[in-house]
């Protein structure tokens, strides 16, 4: 509820600060279709793969006017790598300090087209309070007819430095590099 | 709130480290044994979901074993997947993923992957070829590594072998047609994390 709210409130300040959008239209994330998994290297050997999700947040769209605004909450205590300890231990307050910082946010208003394709978002990644920029980079967008409404989405990518953040344990043996793969789906409202 | 759930997970993991040092394993002439450490071992799935976006999964519960053997150049993998243990995030999705249209879990509970030829490049695996066997129907899988290494494990103390493995399958192949093509196409991505303890 209380990203809800903050989404809420953040959304309309974005446009005010200067983007008059032509036509936007908005999507509301489809909780079946809208995950971040995440990939980091263990011993230098293998990758260890988890999930967040779903996650919570509206996009608005104006493919004409090549524009966008995106609101995204992510729980932190989603937190899904397949194996209850791991997850238990990467809550706590020197990984992802689920207590502290309940939720993870993601608010971008720069997106880059290439033609009529999307082809990345710029905006700024919060995670254990700790803001940074961050660019996702789109791997495929499209939008499609599901039913009676228009579903837009893709599979997006980025990387960043946990150390950035403060989640720290484990350096070096699990490393710093963290590979995000984002899942979206928005659906018409 | 947290200390008992961190007592309990340090409990878990020390009950997880004893159980896989505790099993020995027949060290033959052919080399080592090595048991899969299941908290290191997923096989990840992608699908493309109506053209748009991936779908992800992974089977969370598994067991198998190693024998491998750098100097001869050979190996021999067998691991076992949980099928009711398949896991999306989307509970519905899973259910279906259970039922007749998909895997079938009622009347095939497992799926088997045996590799018995490694290919190396030097000292390192970069292919094992083998048999998976899904909802009844086996079919000649080859799985190609991206990453291979082993290191001297400081918690287990003993030499873990591991690596990152991808394959694609065509899940036609094993009798799985709904959706095909609208919703989801044949194709089907496999990421496999996998890491075993010398024994």
């Amino acid at each position: 509820m209380k990203a809800l709210r903050w989404l809420a409130a953040a959304l309309p300040l974005l446009t005010a600060a200067g983007l008059a959008l032509a036509e936007p239209v908005r999507y509301r994330l489809d909780p079946e279709h809208s995950f971040v998994h995440f990939e980091v290297l263990h011993f230098g050997t293998s990758t260890i793969r988890g999930r967040f999700g779903p996650v919570q947040g509206t996009v608005l769209l104006d493919r004409a006017a090549a524009r966008g605004e995106v609101g995204l909450a992510i729980d932190t205590a989603s937190i899904d790598t397949g194996l209850k300890v791991f997850d238990a231990r990467l809550r706590e307050a020197d990984l992802l300090a689920s207590t502290a910082h309940p939720q993870a946010y993601f608010v971008a208003t720069r997106f880059r087209f290439d033609g009529e394709r999307l082809a990345a978002v710029r905006g700024e990644f919060t995670l254990r309070g700790v803001s940074q920029p961050l660019e996702l980079q789109a791997r495929r967008f499209g939008c499609r007819q599901g039913g009676a409404r228009e579903v837009c989405g893709g599979d997006f990518e980025a990387e960043v430095q946990r150390s950035a953040f403060g989640a720290t344990f484990g350096l070096p043996f699990v490393a710093d590099r963290v590979r995000l793969i984002v899942q979206v789906e928005g659906i018409r409202e | 709130m947290t200390a008992p759930r961190h007592r309990a997970g340090r409990a878990a993991r020390i009950g997880i480290v004893a159980a896989l040092v505790g099993i020995t394993g027949s060290a033959g002439a052919q080399g080592a044994t090595y048991t899969i450490d299941p908290t290191h071992t997923f096989v990840n799935f992608e699908i493309l979901h109506f053209g748009t976006s991936y779908n992800r999964g992974r089977w969370d519960r598994k067991q198998g074993s190693v024998q491998f053997d750098r100097a001869a150049r050979s190996g021999r993998v067998e691991v076992t997947i949980e099928m009711d243990s398949i896991n999306t995030g989307v509970p519905p999705f899973d259910r279906h993923l259970k039922g007749k249209d998909f895997f079938d879990v009622a009347q095939h509970p497992q799926a088997r992957f045996v590799g018995e030829r490694f290919v190396f490049a030097g000292d390192k695996v970069t292919e094992v070829q083998g048999e998976l066997t899904l909802r009844g129907k086996t079919v000649p899988l080859t799985l190609t590594a991206r990453l291979f290494n082993c290191y001297q494990n400081p918690l287990f103390k003993r030499e873990v072998c591991g690596g990152d493995f991808e394959a694609t399958l065509r899940r036609s192949d094993f009798g799985m047609t709904y959706g095909l093509p609208a919703i989801a196409p044949d194709e089907v991505r496999l990421l496999i994390q996998v890491e075993a303890i010398r024994q």
